[in-house]
């Protein structure tokens, strides 16, 4: 027993370390976070809505004669980066107070806001000549001179709606190659301009008018018995996601690569040699095992990973603890159903190809909690999500959902999903046993499901 | 006699394939066995059983005294006909590991690596990767890994398959080595000049059956040879001025040169000199007893005749790659 627990100890060790000194395993395990920092953090850098500083000059047909100098005073340097910093606040309304005060500190306000495009508007008689005013966007610029960067004619009906209860609106001609967000910046002005002469024109105040329009927008605050937190929308929306996506990544990680060394063995056949060394069981559970400690190694690092995030956003207060602690028994049981799994047809096909129809069904299972993690994430405790706790094998990731939902599950619902899960699992790691040991030294046809049985009767 | 190795009455099936039937084999300590028999004969199923890698449909197996070699896979080295490594793995960690598994602790294998590598003619490769050595570098390694933990007894099958002249060579010195230290050794092979060098001992299987199972020592006495090996000095000579010597049975005509066969019971010595008379030789000589020969004398006895003997002689030439109907 002891030689026994040895050998299984040094086939794990070998499994684990095979799998993280491989490059291929470092590169995917720092490409994920990376990805993640990389639209977090370099993104909103890069896309930030900065404009370029632009120096260029604005064409305004204007027959109404009311606009061209409204849209003057909006395109001012001043009141761009003004529309610019109140944008910004907007958006950071709902954000934790870390982020709204880290975000809203004159530097980074600065960054944001940027630096605003110098232009200069060119007013153009109400008859313009169109044609003749397209053709002036599209003429060359001489280095360092002003660049033609729009055309506005504004409708003659868009400041006095004539009678009817729409106004009329505005046309914008642009050449080639300006800035998307210069573009915008363009429409914000211009919209803001024609209101400006509509207010005017019905002899309204102004900031009445927008004070009668503005509803902020309220942050709601959770009540539980004896608690109350601010709810956070996003982060309740998005937990049972990441809890089911870490569960099934987890699984993924250790079963795929169970897979493939499995096949790998086999068919280099270093299997025979091993065999003379360990027995089937024990090099099953040596590697079921090892395989399992780089899937704990990987979630252990993507848990901490997201608790530092957390934690500098002020908002680890919003993680019940022992969500954790459910994952990782959650995540124990069903990796070693799914192990077993992998582990058997690895062991019962000659090469990957041949494992991709027996895999099939199993990814199918595995990915199923996927779909249902919407309707189970809305609702936990729903008939469905309840029935989906209890039936093997998505009833650890179904169980999962439910708990990092906003009304986590009964204790006595959590705790007979693990018993389901553990018998499940134990009867299918017995079955996936007695495949493995009749498989691993099979080769030739790619065995079906119907020889997998046989087998199984067999040993 | 302390027995290393027992089989009794061993059969083993795959579907409707009978693979092993009736094995009888008693293997004494310290001893050198061969198993030889042509592709398919159910050699490596046999020591598949030994190695308790496949089990007996029926039968009794005993090996170093237990009832199965699980019990003492720590005493035993197996370098199986399927024989891979880790390819991604170095050398040195791989011969650790398997040592280790072995029941070696991890500083022992360590310390025997670099010792054991340089006997086998490959001294410093602990820090290559498998995959960069070549096919018969490999073999080698595989080799060591049956034997890094020094076994009571070392199952071999097909050592020598797929092996360039020196690794045969080195492998052949360091089987010896591993008997000289008090290894049992059992190896199998279908190239029966290798079992022929060897072996104190052999084993004929065919077709799932034992047809011999002899010392070498005794089988040349029994199978005493009546072959003359035959080249006239003139290309020209005809077959019929040899057959016509007295004491001749038959004469077969082999590129240029002549395989005589004598009567049972003629003296090999005197047939010589009045072939020699007879027709001028450029060269005589006595054919050495070839397992080979053995073996299809063995299994052409009963109503076979001389085709059949014929077709099996080819298939259990050196490196035959056909399989025995």
């Amino acid at each position: 027993m002891k030689q026994s627990l040895r050998r299984i100890g040094l086939v794990a060790r070998r499994e684990f370390m095979a799998a993280v000194t491989n490059k291929g395993f470092v590169i995917g395990l720092l490409l994920m976070p990376a990805i993640i920092a990389l639209l977090f953090a370099v993104f909103p850098r890069v896309l930030n809505r900065n404009v370029p500083a632009v120096r260029g000059e604005v064409a305004v047909v204007d027959p109404t004669g009311q606009v061209a100098g409204a849209l003057r005073t909006a395109l001012t340097a001043d009141a761009i980066t003004a529309r610019r910093r109140e944008s910004a606040m907007r958006a950071l309304q709902n954000a934790p107070t870390v982020v709204r005060d880290a975000a809203t500190s004159p530097a980074a306000i600065e960054r944001t806001v940027g630096a605003a495009p110098e232009l200069t508007i060119l007013d153009r008689p109400a008859g313009a000549d169109l044609q003749r005013e397209k053709q002036w966007l599209t003429q060359p610029v001489a280095a360092g001179g002003l660049r033609h960067i729009a055309l506005v004619v504004v409708h003659p009906d868009a400041v006095v709606a004539a009678g009817r209860t729409e106004y009329g609106s505005y046309d914008l001609f642009i050449p080639e190659n300006i800035d998307d967000r210069l573009e915008i910046e363009l429409y914000d002005a211009i919209r803001e301009s024609l209101v400006a002469a509509r207010i005017r024109n019905h002899n309204l105040n102004r900031e009445e008018v927008e004070a009668v329009m503005r509803v902020r927008r309220a942050a709601s605050v959770t009540v539980a018995a004896g608690a109350e937190r601010q709810t956070n929308i996003a982060f309740n929306r998005m937990l049972p996601f990441v809890f089911a996506g870490l569960l099934v990544f987890g699984v993924m990680i250790g079963g795929q690569t169970l897979l493939t060394q499995t096949v790998e063995e086999k068919s280099n056949r270093v299997i025979e040699v091993l065999l003379s060394a360990v027995s089937p069981i024990e090099l099953m559970a040596g590697k079921i095992l090892g395989q399992m400690a780089v899937s704990m190694l990987v979630l252990a690092i993507y848990i901490g990973i997201g608790l530092v995030t957390l934690m500098s956003f002020a908002m680890i207060g919003l993680l019940d603890p022992l969500l954790i602690l459910y994952l990782v028994v959650f995540f124990l049981i069903a990796y070693l159903l799914f192990a077993a799994v992998f582990s058997a047809v690895g062991a019962a096909v000659n090469e990957m190809r041949e494992a991709q129809s027996l895999m099939t069904p199993v990814m199918l299972l595995l990915m199923a909690p996927w779909m249902f993690a919407t309707v189970i994430g809305r609702e936990p405790n729903s008939a469905f999500a309840i029935a989906l706790s209890f039936i093997p094998p998505v009833n650890t990731f179904a169980m999962m959902i439910r708990l990092g939902s906003a009304t986590p599950p009964p204790t006595w619902q959590v705790l007979l999903t693990m018993i389901v899960g553990l018998a499940a699992a134990c009867a299918v790691t017995w079955f996936a046993a007695k495949v493995f040991k009749v498989g691993l030294l099979m080769h030739g046809k790619a065995p079906d499901m119907a020889t997998l049985m046989r087998w199984a009767r067999q040993a | 006699m302390l027995t290393a190795l027992e089989l009794r009455n061993v059969r083993k099936t795959f579907g409707a394939t009978v693979a092993v039937e009736g094995m009888d084999l008693v293997v004494p300590r310290g001893a050198l066995y061969g198993v030889i028999g042509p592709n398919g004969a159910g050699k490596t199923t046999c020591i598949r059983m030994i190695m308790s890698i496949l089990f007996p449909d029926s039968g009794e197996l005993s090996v170093l005294g237990h009832r199965s070699a699980l019990e003492a896979k720590d005493r035993i080295g197996y370098l199986p006909e399927e024989r891979g490594v880790y390819r991604k793995m170095k050398v040195g960690a791989f011969l650790i590991y398997m040592g280790e598994l072995k029941g070696l602790a991890a500083e022992d294998a360590a310390a025997r690596v670099p010792r054991l590598l340089q006997e086998v003619g490959l001294p410093g490769v602990e820090s290559k990767r498998c995959e960069d050595l070549s096919k018969g570098m490999l073999q080698r390694v595989q080799f060591l890994a049956a034997v890094i933990h020094q076994p009571d007894l070392l199952i071999l099958d097909e050592p020598f398959s797929g092996q360039d002249p020196v690794s045969v060579r080195i492998l052949r010195e360091h089987i010896l080595k591993e008997h000289r230290r008090g290894a049992t050794v059992l190896l199998s092979t279908h190239v029966m000049a290798h079992a022929e060098e060897m072996c104190q001992h052999v084993v004929m299987i065919h077709q799932g059956r034992k047809v011999l199972d002899e010392a070498m020592a005794a089988l040349r006495r029994q199978f005493d040879p009546r072959t003359i090996h035959f080249e006239p000095l003139d290309e020209n000579a005809t077959a019929s001025s040899l057959s016509a010597v007295g004491g001749v049975e038959r004469v077969e005509t082999l590129h240029g040169s002549y395989r005589i066969t004598l009567l049972p019971g003629t003296d090999p010595a005197a047939m010589m000199s009045r072939l020699a008379s007879a027709v001028a030789p450029a060269r005589i000589e006595l054919a050495r007893l070839t397992l080979e020969d053995v073996f299809v004398r063995i299994v052409a006895e009963g109503s076979h005749g001389k085709a059949a003997s014929d077709a099996l002689r080819a298939s259990v030439t050196a490196g035959a790659e056909g399989v025995l109907a």
